[in-house]
């Protein structure tokens, strides 16, 4: 069952959280408030910082954004991410001098910081004492040779005749030590290429699989770092097409970090239609979710009428913006173009046709025991575990975990709408593709009231000029929770970009979830993860 | 015929005296000499003593001397023995060529020969002799005799061993095994006018219902030490892994004959009985044995250790078929007892050959790459290109796979099982029934058993960190081998021939000619025949059937079983004009692929392994893998202990070790070694509350036991 | 179970009749903008300077655009003045500049074509175009093309991505493990020119440097019709624009 989960009544208290973090932890932190809304922890003392987001993570609720670190002339500043519902985000910040590249590591007390800080260990060169598990990360050991950390200031992107030595002799770190087990490799070309390049190890003695780890960054294409230096404009398209079954999402995460920046307004009109846009690409990336779903359990018919159903919304799409994913939409400040009524009552009324043949599917699909005896149960996340790991998205939904941006922190024409939120306990297969279900549902709804309640008017408005500095955008992308973070310089171009995805932070979710399981479900629980290389990539 | 065979004889024990004296003196090298030319002269004296028997149809008999109230002591060399003795034969010529090498170069100088060759040959003798025993003494005295240098041998390498109790082990049960036979033998002499076996057998016949039952069970289980039956095997497998590569082809391929030459003797020749239930127990015994040996194969990865557990469940395939015979026999059906025994005897003759052929290409594999975890292995047919041909073809032998032997004698033993439909007692034939179903089950599992040796062996890719040691001697091991080899080709190509030389040792205790229930004459009938109406013979005739009449001798090519009058069913099986099909039909493909078809260009470029950078070990099956549905189907059956130790750094998140391990206690151990070692135990400590140190108390003993024996003595 | 049998069928046939008649249904393509002429070379060299990638040139008062550097960001479709015609086709594969021109697959391919799929780095979208080949509406199977998991299988090697470092590796062994003859297509901008990742140290801009490329089919990403025509092209049962040329001069 869809419940909609109750959010407490009265919002944390902001000046509690201060008062709290500096009860405890004294001069080691000083607390600070700014813009209205954030809070700002400096940490002056590094051994405090594990204990610090302890306090955050644990036991004052508190989600994790990320972790970005920046090289700055004279020091490394590192950005550590929170945010509670209701009061804002914290950001609690470390400053160390250049030549000291040793940080103590959270990972232990703040498990979904595992990857934020082995990330930053391969491409910075920062060490995380008592990290458990650091390189061969991103870089691939069998590729690139220990000390790169292209990240750098000084490293240049543009050399591509990079001396390479790479490890003949890596082997893959198992984890099952018994004497007659073995790994299967999957990939990282398998299925014909129809899945995106992921090398996975089966670890197994025989029948069951005990563990599977994946291996990600066969895609890495160095979008932050490419980024440095370019004009606002061009970052922009780098934000749309790094991931592009999301683009209008990133774009969207992108467009409003820039206008915090120029503090600009966004028209209302630009705002709904930006509701309309977002939750099309939902829609959309939802039918894509359904039918790999059905197509890992070869059910062929339900396969085909979701994929129709998919290809369809491409074609409404393309019809009513010009490009089937949504490309080239989004600039700071709103759209780039506007579209008159007809336009906006032919995709209600191919959006209500998708919905329509969507129930009937999920009406089929319900009552078809052998299709769900493959999902129920497998693959289970259970809501302790995807509160331990802070997962996003209809994947974290499904574990119980209820965080919607667009509820927490209504962006765009959000506050105007009103819609629910999926949330379910099992934390299985059956109750992702229910979460599905329902948000497609729900996008539908949120289009429907968005192009009711659209007025003539504006659709972009001129920004002023740009302030220099950090600045953050968020959205809810299809997959989870997107935060793009920039800085920019006085010229108005990149200094740093950091894009936290959803991706990244839910593939540690599959770990907990392919534990002991049957080698056939495998695809199963991938396809209901229904998570992103590329983004994940970058 | 009978003055060759005493020739023969002679000859095989004046070499093998002479082989065990040279061999004792000189050095290593000069007795590895020895036992090869003089163990290969008195193996083929062994060989053209059991021919001249076969050939001849005339026991041979010679009295010894005499014993004063016992009775003669006596050779006689029938056709059963006859059969074992070729077989024997066989199997210490090929040993003859493979022993030798083996000593010197995988011993080297840390064993002497000289040692090794006094046993070998004192060893053959006594096997020889238990074979041709005439009467219980010398039968009883050469079996202990063997017992004790089968444990020397099997120590030979004391200082090597991991395992040192598993010769004491093998030879406890020996003694418990050869207490229980004379025992037997004791309750059927009892009423014999002398200890000879024709005594003996005359005796039989006035033994009461309960005796008969007693000296079956002791015989049974006495022998069965020798032959592997549960529940008295648990010795084997630890003992046959732990004896050096030299001997064990020998043990398994002739010591465990003598086994199943016993119950055959002593429960089949001897005292036969007239209860249908003795054939039962032997059934049942017998697949019982069979599946735990099985499983127990399937799910080990050291190959000695593997081929041990299929030792245990060929000798049970053996028994089980031993069971139909008597089962048949004393519920009055003749025909289909004959052709239970001769299943029963191929089978033995078969197991020898294809066991041996396997232990030998161990004994290679072990000396080539140091080991003999499966795990471990992988890759050797390209590093050992000759050895994988020749251990295929043990595989394929042993798998019951067409044209070789093991499926003639797994063909007739399942065919004696669908006969058992002519019995009348309903509770016996869903007994049949049952383990007919068992054994079916049990070739299943051995075919899974031995793709899983022969692929994890020698196909895919290395897995372990040994390289090949290229000094091996090559020659005259592949010419032991050969031998094996094409032995298991000759067996399960010819049936028809073999059938009629067993046949000689079946008739006389089955009472019809198994040749005539089952090889039918289309070479030479004629019109008249009874058994085979022409109407008959015109449709096999037409099937191709008398195709070689002229050409070839014997009665013809075709094993055939007809069903009775209510079920006219046929059952036929030709593997002499399958294998010719077989190569015509190669021929043929060669002619239209390489002939007719286009050229194509084959290359040959890297494996294909979803575009990593290399395959590495880890990443292929393991033998543990390949057996695992196994081991979870049958987990009732193997029980395992499984102790999972994760090693976490930090928390669940992080996991750096997962252990499990696989506790297992052998099924024989669980439920009949250790519970009588409890029991005995158990004994023995209330036995121990006896001796307290008091002085009183222990006078007080000997007054009891005093006042009971005259009570007794009373009473009585 | 069974009353999915009927469901499939009461939903009828709906593929695309292409190639056997224009598919014209709205939103099947993009469309790619086409070289135009402005009334003034100004205003030419404003449209050209509106492209980020470069893709177009001004000539005079022509504007010409070289459609393998296209990545789609429609700044010269909408949203600002000086915007290029557009058109609604999708049939634009172009060949791979070779000596000697493309040399299609005989024959015996063009009715049974097995295609592999590698993803050196793509974004997803040329992905999941090439995917939607396999659904109702388009089903290329009907036209005896297939996707195969194994290189030993297949007959053309389809790359979608700017082929980053990591992939390189996996994605020559793919080219190395098929079997002769052999036809590579580069799908998407990414692959052809880099698109918006470029060369840098870790993208290798485009299939071209790694591999010997035969067909490309740009757009960013091109809709699956265009990657159908590109297939098509490998046998020769439809026919690509030649290399390098600057096709499309027309539509005033």
């Amino acid at each position: 069952m869809v419940t909609t989960p109750s959010f407490p009544s009265e919002p944390p208290d902001v000046v509690s959280l201060e008062s709290n973090v500096e009860a405890r932890f004294e001069t080691a932190v000083s607390v600070s408030q700014r813009r209205g809304e954030d809070i700002s922890i400096v940490v002056r003392r590094a051994a405090a910082l594990p204990a610090l987001c302890k306090f955050l993570f644990g036991d004052t609720g508190c989600s994790f954004g990320g972790l970005i670190v920046e090289e700055r002339k004279e020091d490394w500043h590192l950005l550590y991410l929170f945010h509670l519902p209701g009061t804002g985000w914290i950001h609690v910040t470390l400053q160390l001098p250049l030549e000291n590249s040793t940080v103590p590591s959270i990972s232990p007390q703040v498990h979904a910081a595992d990857w934020y800080e082995r990330e930053a260990e391969d491409l910075f060169g920062l060490r995380f004492e008592e990290h458990p598990r650091l390189g061969d990360f991103i870089l691939h050991d069998q590729v690139w040779q220990e000390g790169l950390a292209p990240m750098r200031r000084a490293f240049d992107p543009g050399q591509v005749h990079l001396e390479r030595c790479p490890n003949q002799e890596w082997r893959p770190n198992l984890v099952v030590k018994d004497p007659g087990a073995f790994a299967m490799p999957v990939g990282p070309v398998y299925e014909g290429g129809l899945g995106e390049s992921i090398h996975f190890l089966l670890e197994t003695v025989g029948e069951d699989v005990i563990r599977a780890s994946p291996r990600l960054f066969y895609k890495y294409r160095a979008v932050e770092k490419i980024a440095e230096g370019k004009a606002v404009s061009d970052g922009l398209l780098l934000a749309e097409r790094f991931a592009a079954k999301s683009a209008f999402a990133h774009s969207l995460a992108y467009c409003q970090a820039v206008e915090k920046a120029t503090h600009l307004e966004v028209p209302v009109r630009a705002r709904r239609l930006r509701v309309v846009l977002s939750e099309l690409e939902r829609l959309r990336h939802h039918a894509g979710a359904i039918e790999a779903i059905c197509q890992s359990t070869a059910l062929n018919v339900s396969e085909a009428q979701a994929a129709i159903i998919e290809e369809q919304l491409l074609r409404a799409s393309c019809c009513f913006t010009g490009h089937r994913y949504l490309f080239g939409l989004n600039a700071p400040g709103g759209l780039r173009r506007d579209f008159d009524g007809p336009a906006c009552q032919a995709l209600l009324a191919a959006v209500e046709a998708a919905l329509a043949r969507l129930r009937r599917l999920e009406h089929r699909l319900r009552y078809t025991s052998s299709f769900l005896d493959r999902l129920e149960d497998v693959g289970v996340v259970t809501a302790e575990a995807a509160r331990d790991l802070d997962l996003l998205g209809p994947v974290g939904r499904a574990s119980g975990l209820a965080n919607d941006l667009r509820r927490v922190w209504p962006y765009a024409g959000y506050r105007e709408s009103a819609f629910e939120v999926a949330c379910e306990k099992e934390g299985d297969g059956y109750a992702r593709l229910r979460v599905l279900f329902f948000e497609a549902q729900q996008s539908g709804r949120l289009i429907h009231q968005a192009i009711e309640a659209l007025q003539p008017g504006e659709v972009w408005a001129e920004g002023q000029r740009m302030v220099p500095g950090p600045t953050l955008g968020w959205a809810e992308a299809p997959i989870g929770a997107t935060v793009h973070w920039l800085r920019l310089d006085e010229d108005g171009r990149i200094d740093r970009y950091r894009i936290l995805s959803p991706s990244f932070r839910n593939w540690l979710g599959f770990h907990v979830a392919v534990e002991n399981f049957a080698f056939q479900d495998f695809p199963i629980i991938l396809a209901t993860f229904g998570l992103s290389a590329t983004e994940c990539d970058r | 015929m009978t003055a060759w065979i005493a020739g023969a004889l002679l000859l095989f024990f004046v070499f093998c005296a002479t082989g065990l004296v040279l061999s004792s003196l000189g050095g290593s090298r000069y007795a590895a000499i020895v036992i090869g030319w003089q163990g290969a002269l008195c193996s083929v004296m062994l060989m053209l003593a059991a021919v001249f028997r076969l050939m001849g149809a005339q026991d041979f008999d010679l009295a010894l001397w005499t014993l004063n109230g016992w009775g003669s002591l006596s050779l006689h060399l029938d056709a059963l023995s006859a059969v074992f003795l070729f077989t024997a034969g066989l199997v210490y010529l090929s040993c003859s060529f493979f022993v030798p090498d083996y000593l010197l170069h995988y011993f080297r100088n840390r064993y002497p020969a000289g040692r090794y060759g006094v046993l070998h040959f004192a060893l053959m003798a006594t096997v020889v002799l238990v074979l041709v025993a005439g009467d219980a003494l010398t039968f009883l005295l050469s079996w202990e005799c063997m017992s004790i240098l089968c444990y020397l041998l099997v120590n030979y390498e004391e200082a090597q061993q991991t395992d040192s109790s598993a010769g004491y082990i093998m030879l406890a049960m020996s003694e418990a095994g050869f207490l229980a036979i004379v025992v037997a033998f004791l309750v059927v002499a009892g009423n014999a006018t002398g200890i000879s076996f024709t005594a003996l057998r005359a005796a039989s016949g006035d033994l009461s219902r309960p005796a008969v039952w007693g000296v079956f069970a002791l015989g049974l289980f006495g022998f069965g030490v020798k032959a592997g039956l549960v529940p008295v095997n648990f010795w084997l497998p630890r003992c046959y892994t732990a004896s050096p590569p030299a001997f064990i082809p020998v043990l398994a391929g002739v010591t465990l004959n003598l086994g199943l030459y016993g119950i055959v003797r002593l429960n089949g020749d001897l005292v036969p009985g007239h209860d249908i239930g003795t054939g039962l127990v032997a059934l049942i015994v017998g697949s019982i044995t069979a599946l735990v040996g099985i499983l127990y194969a399937t799910t080990e990865n050291d190959l000695k250790t593997m081929l041990a557990h299929s030792s245990i469940e060929n000798a049970g395939i053996i028994v089980a078929g031993f069971g139909a015979f008597l089962a048949f026999r004393n519920s009055g059906n003749a025909a289909p007892a004959a052709i239970a025994l001769t299943a029963a005897l191929y089978h033995m003759a078969n197991h020898s050959v294809y066991k041996a052929l396997l232990y030998q290409g161990t004994g290679h594999i072990e000396a080539a790459t140091g080991t003999r975890d499966m795990d471990r292995l992988g890759g050797l047919i390209r590093l050992l290109p000759a050895l994988s041909v020749v251990f295929l073809v043990g595989c394929l032998a042993i798998s019951a796979v067409p044209p070789f032997n093991g499926f003639v004698s797994e063909w007739l033993i399942l065919q004696t099982f669908l006969r058992s439909a002519i019995l009348s007692s309903g509770l016996v034939k869903i007994v049949f029934a049952l383990c007919g179903a068992i054994l079916a089950l049990t070739a299943a599992l051995a075919v899974t058993c031995f793709v899983k040796t022969y692929a994890m062996s020698f196909l895919g890719i290395r897995r372990g960190t040994w390289k090949v040691n290229k000094a091996l001697p090559a020659r005259k091991w592949r010419f032991s081998l050969m031998i094996l080899a094409v032995s298991c080709l000759l067996l399960g190509v010819l049936p028809t021939y073999v059938i009629p030389v067993l046949d000689g040792a079946v008739q006389p205790l089955a009472g019809t000619s198994a040749t005539a229930a089952l090889v039918p004459p289309f070479f030479t009938a004629t019109p008249q025949n009874q058994q085979l109406p022409p109407a008959f013979l015109q449709d096999f005739h037409n099937l191709g059937a008398q195709t070689g009449a002229g050409a070839v001798p014997g009665r013809g090519l075709v094993i055939l079983l007809r069903g009775s009058e209510q079920n006219p069913v046929v059952f036929a099986m030709s593997p002499s004009y399958s294998i010719i099909a077989l190569a015509i039909l190669l021929f043929l493909a060669w002619i239209v692929v390489g002939r007719w078809t286009r050229r194509r260009t084959v290359e040959k470029r890297e494996l294909w392994a979803g575009g990593i950078p290399r395959l590495l070990p880890e990443m292929s099956y393991t033998a543990t893998g390949f057996s695992n549905p196994v081991r979870v189907v049958f987990q009732a059956i193997f029980r395992p202990n499984i102790i999972e130790d994760t090693r976490a750094t930090v928390g669940v998140h992080f996991r750096t070790a997962i252990r499990r391990r696989r506790d297992e206690t052998h099924l024989v151990d669980r439920l009949f070694f250790h519970p009588v070692g409890d029991v005995v135990g158990w004994i023995a400590r209330s036995l121990a509350a006896m001796h307290h140190g008091n002085l009183n108390a222990y006078v007080s003993y000997s007054l009891g036991f005093l006042l009971l024996i005259l009570f007794l003595y009373r009473l009585a | 179970m069974a009353s999915w049998f009927w469901y499939g069928l009461r939903n009828g046939i709906q593929s695309t009749r292409y190639p056997q008649a224009p598919e014209l249904a709205p939103g099947v393509s993009p469309g790619r903008p086409l070289d135009t002429l402005f009334p003034d070379a100004a205003e030419a060299a404003r449209a050209a300077a509106n492209c980020p990638v470069n893709a177009i040139t001004a000539v005079a008062s022509f504007a010409n655009v070289d459609f393998r550097k296209c990545i789609y960001c429609q700044r010269c479709h909408f949203g600002a003045p000086d915007q290029l015609h557009w058109d609604s086709s999708f049939e634009w594969t172009q060949a791979h500049s070779t000596p000697g021109g493309y040399q299609p697959l005989p024959g015996e391919f063009s009715h049974s074509l097995h295609v592999i799929v590698v993803d050196a780095g793509d974004c997803g979208a040329c992905l999941n175009e090439v995917k939607q080949l396999n659904n109702p509406l388009y089903n290329m199977h009907r036209l005896g093309i297939f996707f195969t998991p194994t290189p030993r299988a297949a007959d053309v090697l389809l790359v979608v991505g700017p082929v980053s470092e990591n992939m390189r590796g996996p994605l020559v062994k793919t080219y190395e493990a098929m079997p002769d003859p052999k036809r590579v297509v580069a799908v998407g901008t990414c692959a052809i020119t880099g698109g918006v990742f470029g060369r840098t140290f870790v993208s290798a801009g485009g299939l071209g440097s790694v591999l010997p490329v035969d067909l490309e089919v740009p757009g960013d990403p091109p809709p699956p019709l265009a990657v159908l025509h590109g297939l098509l092209a490998v046998t020769g049962r439809k026919q690509p624009a030649p290399a390098a040329d600057n096709f499309h001069k027309g539509s005033l």
